[in-house]
C-alpha cells in the first residue's frame, strides 16, 4: 500500500511526538535519580527538607521542596542559578552547595522543572 | 685486591643483601595481607584493583564499601592497621543509604591480620596523587572555605570544641588527622572523577582555585 503525503506527515507527527514524549520521560526519570543521588541527602527522599543532613544543629533547615508557599517564592531562574552556583547565588545559605560542576545545565533545568512538579507550584507572577 | 678495596667490596655486598633481604620481606608481607584480604572476603565489598569502574548511579550504589585502589596513598599505615583491628564506623550512615545508620558491623581482624592487610593496602597507590607538600594545619583560610565559604560541614562531621557536629551522608572529618593523606585530599579535590567519577559529593574542581584546594586540604588533614 502507497503512503500519500497526508499520510507520511501524520505518521512523521506521530514519531516525532512519541520521541518528544520520551525524551521528556527520560528527563523526568534522570532528573529524580539526580534528586535522589544528590538532593535528598538534605531535602529527604520525598523532598519534605528532613535529609539525614538535617539534624538539629545546622543554623538554617533544608527547605521544603513540596511547600507550595515557600517554592513559589523563587524563579525559575532563581531555581537553576542556586542548583548551579550553590546557596550564595541567591543570598541563601552556603549550606546548599553548587552543583555547576556536576550536573549539565539541561540536568539543572530538569531538576527545576522536577521541583516544580514536587511542589506542584509555579513562581508567583 | 687490596685490603681497602675487599672492605668496599664487601660493604656493598651487606649492603644489596640487606636491601634483597628487606625488598623480600616487604613483598612476602604484601602477600600475606593479599591472602588475608582474600580469606576475609574483603574483596566482596571493596574494589582494589583500579581505574575506577562506576560511570551511573545505578553503578554507584551497587556499590557496598568504598574502593580502596587507591588505599596507600589516601590513609596513613598507623590508622589502617589500628582501624581494621578495632573497626570504628567513619561513616555515620551505611555506604551510600539515607535511611540507614551505620551498625558498626565491618568486620575485625586479629592483630596480625590487620597488620599484613594494612601492609597489602598501603602498596595500592594511585599515580594522580602526587607529593603536594601540603602539611596538616590549622589553616584559616581552609577554615574559612570549611566554615562559611562551602559549609562542608553539611555533610561531613567535625569536631568543635568537643562535640561532634555536622551532617550524616558524608564520611566523617573528625579524626581525619589521623586517618588521611593531605596529599591524597589535595588531589580528590583537583581530580575528584580519577577516583570516584560517580558520587554524590559536588566537584569543587573549577569552583575552588587551585590555592584554596591547598589550603583547604591542610585544614581538613588537620582536623582532630
Amino acid at each position: 500500500m502507497k503512503m500519500n503525503i497526508s499520510m507520511k506527515m501524520t505518521a512523521i507527527a506521530a514519531a516525532a511526538w512519541f520521541l518528544l514524549l520520551a525524551g521528556a520521560s527520560a528527563f523526568a526519570a534522570a532528573a529524580a535519580e539526580n534528586y535522589r543521588f544528590y538532593c535528598s541527602q538534605c531535602h529527604g527522599l520525598g523532598g519534605k527538607g528532613d535529609g539525614p543532613n538535617a539534624t538539629k544543629n545546622m543554623p538554617v533547615s533544608p527547605r521544603d521542596h513540596t511547600s507550595k508557599y515557600e517554592m513559589e517564592k523563587l524563579t525559575d531562574e532563581d531555581i537553576i542559578n542556586v542548583i548551579r552556583d550553590g546557596g550564595a547565588a541567591t543570598s541563601k545559605s552556603t549550606l546548599m552547595p553548587p552543583f555547576g560542576r556536576t550536573l549539565t545545565a539541561s540536568e539543572i533545568t530538569a531538576m527545576k522543572d522536577y521541583l516544580r512538579r514536587l511542589c506542584k507550584c509555579k513562581a508567583q507572577s | 685486591m687490596s685490603q681497602g678495596q675487599f672492605s668496599s667490596a664487601s660493604g656493598m655486598l651487606m649492603i644489596a643483601l640487606s636491601f634483597f633481604f628487606f625488598a623480600s620481606s616487604a613483598f612476602a608481607g604484601a602477600g600475606e595481607g593479599k591472602k588475608a584480604f582474600d580469606a576475609a572476603g574483603c574483596a566482596a565489598c571493596h574494589q582494589i584493583k583500579g581505574p575506577a569502574k562506576e560511570k551511573t548511579i545505578k553503578d554507584a550504589l551497587a556499590k557496598k564499601g568504598p574502593e580502596l585502589w587507591y588505599a596507600g596513598s589516601k590513609f596513613k599505615k598507623e590508622f589502617l592497621g589500628g582501624w581494621l583491628e578495632d573497626p570504628r564506623p567513619i561513616r555515620p550512615m551505611e555506604f551510600y543509604s539515607l535511611t540507614k545508620t551505620n551498625q558498626g558491623n565491618h568486620p575485625k581482624l586479629s592483630g596480625k591480620d590487620a597488620a599484613d592487610v594494612a601492609g597489602f593496602l598501603m602498596g595500592l597507590k594511585a599515580p594522580e596523587v602526587k607529593d603536594s607538600g601540603i602539611k596538616p594545619q590549622e589553616n584559616q583560610r581552609g577554615r574559612i572555605i570549611f566554615v562559611k565559604k562551602q559549609s562542608c560541614y553539611g555533610c561531613h562531621q567535625v569536631k568543635e570544641k568537643g562535640v561532634i557536629t555536622g551532617g550524616l551522608t558524608g564520611p566523617s572529618l573528625a579524626g581525619a588527622a589521623e586517618r588521611l593523606s593531605p596529599d591524597w585530599v589535595c588531589a580528590y579535590l583537583s581530580n575528584p572523577r580519577v577516583f570516584k567519577p560517580v558520587k554524590d559529593m559536588p566537584d569543587y574542581a573549577g569552583i575552588l582555585t587551585d590555592e584554596e584546594i591547598r589550603d583547604l586540604a591542610a585544614y581538613v588533614s588537620n582536623l582532630n
